[in-house]
């Protein structure tokens, strides 16, 4: 359980924990679309430069990142291998009964995999330098636009610290729950399929029944001390860009060029 | 069944950048069919402690032996799933246990778990609902819709009728009216004497630990610094004040009117406390 990488945030002191939430958001975003213009080998070579570089700055080392991809290896796996097999143009190399490998289907299958790869560290850059709750403020003053049309964006942002602030208060909460249910004879992760998704009543039942306790009481708590909707609030924590936000977007701006340039080597 | 604890150390998440040292270097032994108080300030580890002792958690170094069980950070996990029979555990809030339709099929799932038929853990259902005083017109109601200290005595027998040789019971009286805590205490005083088991109890309160302990074990930093009779506990208060602990009431009053120059012993609870002084006046004695 205490394995979850999605959201870990692990504190530090360098460069790219102190950027703005918006700026390490934005340029996520960004690197999405850009990691596209790569076209050669010296475009990926290049990415993967920039992207190692941008990791080592964390200080975090490598290992942490490389765990971030466990997760999502099968998903990466699969669509290498959809691009390894429906690949059809160019010469082939191996033809057994309806699967034909060629050379273009190898060739972009190990491109689709390293750009997989580029998108999943680059954005875990985010993930991993910056508590979750700044992640979410970054969204809502990102999205603060669309007041004008009228969605409720401090309402969603709020819904989405709740939520994340309540992460880890109910994987306690699971941890002892599934303690006192294993204490009464309870042997999760044994046996069958079914067996073992039975084991699971006696640990999500209190668990669910205690998640709307404690959402109905924190709800009472906020009335009593006069929440209510609206604008103009003042925030506890406040985002703000400083000198090394804009080195940040300049250093990307400058990779976004070199990448576009590479297309013409 | 005996408990021993040789040189043993646990460390939360051992090999991750978020490991936490708990307990380092604990060594202890509580004799059969004891009732064994273990003290100490928030953090000391003694919830760790119990956890490691029903094989929830491995220890990372040192030795366990129950009965005549051993564990080790070598044992495998499934193993100790087996021996969890033998140990009742009443953990912190246990209400939030509870979990089926009925207080009876919540009482009886320990029990089946573990291997009683049906019919069985029907009995034993039954017994330890008695027990902790839950009127019978109780028993078909669902759980929920308890009060939070009728929930709290279904949770309890639900652990009892387990029918463990081992009772350990972590801080049970928390967040109950005095009634309640004196009600539940005498409970499993009770029960220890009718079943010959050995109970360990974790608690911040004095006054339980004189009147029903026989057997003491203080916590301090993650390891245990002193073990003795609650007589011997409690005649130090200074030191146990350093270690954020206190002494009993009656003792603490004892303890001043020693001071004044009254020929006194250190009384554990209030009832010696009155005895001694009764003796002392030459009035008949307490009863």
């Amino acid at each position: 359980m205490s394995n979850m990488i999605l959201g870990r945030y692990l504190p530090g002191v360098s460069w790219v924990h102190r950027l703005d939430a918006r700026t390490k958001f934005i340029l996520s975003m960004l690197f999405i679309f850009v990691i596209f213009m790569a076209n050669n080998i010296y475009g990926y070579l290049f990415a993967t430069a920039f992207v190692a570089l941008s990791i080592i700055m964390t200080g975090l080392g490598f290992k942490v990142f490389f765990n971030g991809l466990k997760p999502l290896a099968m998903l990466m796996l699969i669509t290498t291998f959809l691009q390894l097999f429906f690949m059809n143009t160019g010469t082939v190399l191996v033809h057994w009964w309806i699967f034909t490998i060629t050379t273009d289907g190898v060739i972009n299958s190990v491109i689709v995999f390293v750009r997989f790869m580029l998108i999943i560290m680059f954005t875990t850059i985010l993930t991993l330098t910056t508590p979750p709750l700044e992640v979410a403020d970054a969204m809502e003053s990102l999205m603060s636009p669309l007041r004008k049309i009228g969605v409720p964006v401090s309402e969603l942002a709020l819904m989405v610290s709740i939520a994340l602030r309540f992460v880890p208060t109910l994987m306690d909460e699971a941890q002892s729950i599934m303690n006192a249910q294993r204490a009464r004879g309870v042997a999760f992760n044994e046996g069958g399929l079914i067996q073992r998704a039975k084991s699971y009543v006696p640990l999500l039942i209190p668990l669910f029944v205690n998640a709307i306790k404690r959402a109905i009481e924190l709800g009472d708590a906020m009335e009593a001390r006069g929440y209510r909707d609206g604008e103009h609030r003042t925030k506890f924590r406040v985002l703000k860009y400083t000198k090394i936000d804009g080195v940040a977007f300049a250093a990307f701006f400058i990779f976004a060029i070199g990448l576009f340039a590479t297309r013409f080597i | 069944m005996a408990i021993t604890f040789k040189n043993v150390g646990f460390t939360y998440q051992a090999g991750t950048p978020f490991a936490t040292p708990a307990l380092y270097d604990v060594n202890f032994n509580i004799p059969d069919h004891s009732f064994t108080a273990v003290i100490g300030h928030t953090g000391s580890g003694k919830s760790t402690m119990v956890q490691l002792l029903d094989g929830l958690e491995l220890p990372t170094d040192g030795e366990i032996t129950i009965g005549s069980a051993t564990i080790t950070a070598a044992t495998k996990r499934k193993t100790l799933n087996g021996m969890r029979h033998d140990i009742g555990m009443v953990f912190q809030f246990p209400e939030a246990q509870l979990f089926e339709q009925t207080v009876l099929a919540d009482v009886m799932f320990g029990p089946m778990n573990y291997g009683m038929s049906k019919a069985e853990a029907e009995i034993a259902a039954k017994a330890a609902l008695a027990l902790v005083q839950m009127p019978e017109s109780s028993y078909e109601a669902s759980p929920f819709d308890l009060s939070g200290g009728q929930m709290r005595r279904v949770a309890i027998a639900g652990v009892i009728a387990m029918e463990p040789e081992i009772l350990i019971l972590d801080e049970p009286t928390a967040g109950l009216d005095p009634a309640g805590q004196a009600d539940l205490m005498a409970l499993f005083a009770n029960l220890q004497k009718e079943r010959d088991l050995t109970v360990i109890l974790i608690t911040h309160q004095m006054e339980f630990v004189g009147q029903y302990a026989d057997n003491v074990l203080v916590f301090d930093a993650g390891s245990v610094v002193k073990t003795g009779t609650p007589a011997e506990i409690f005649a130090d208060s200074d030191w146990l004040r350093q270690k954020q602990l206190d002494v009993p009431a009656a003792t603490q009053f004892s303890d001043y009117l020693e001071a004044k120059g009254l020929p006194l012993h250190g009384a554990l609870d209030l009832d010696q406390l009155a005895d001694e002084i009764v003796g002392l006046i030459g009035g008949p004695t307490h009863e």
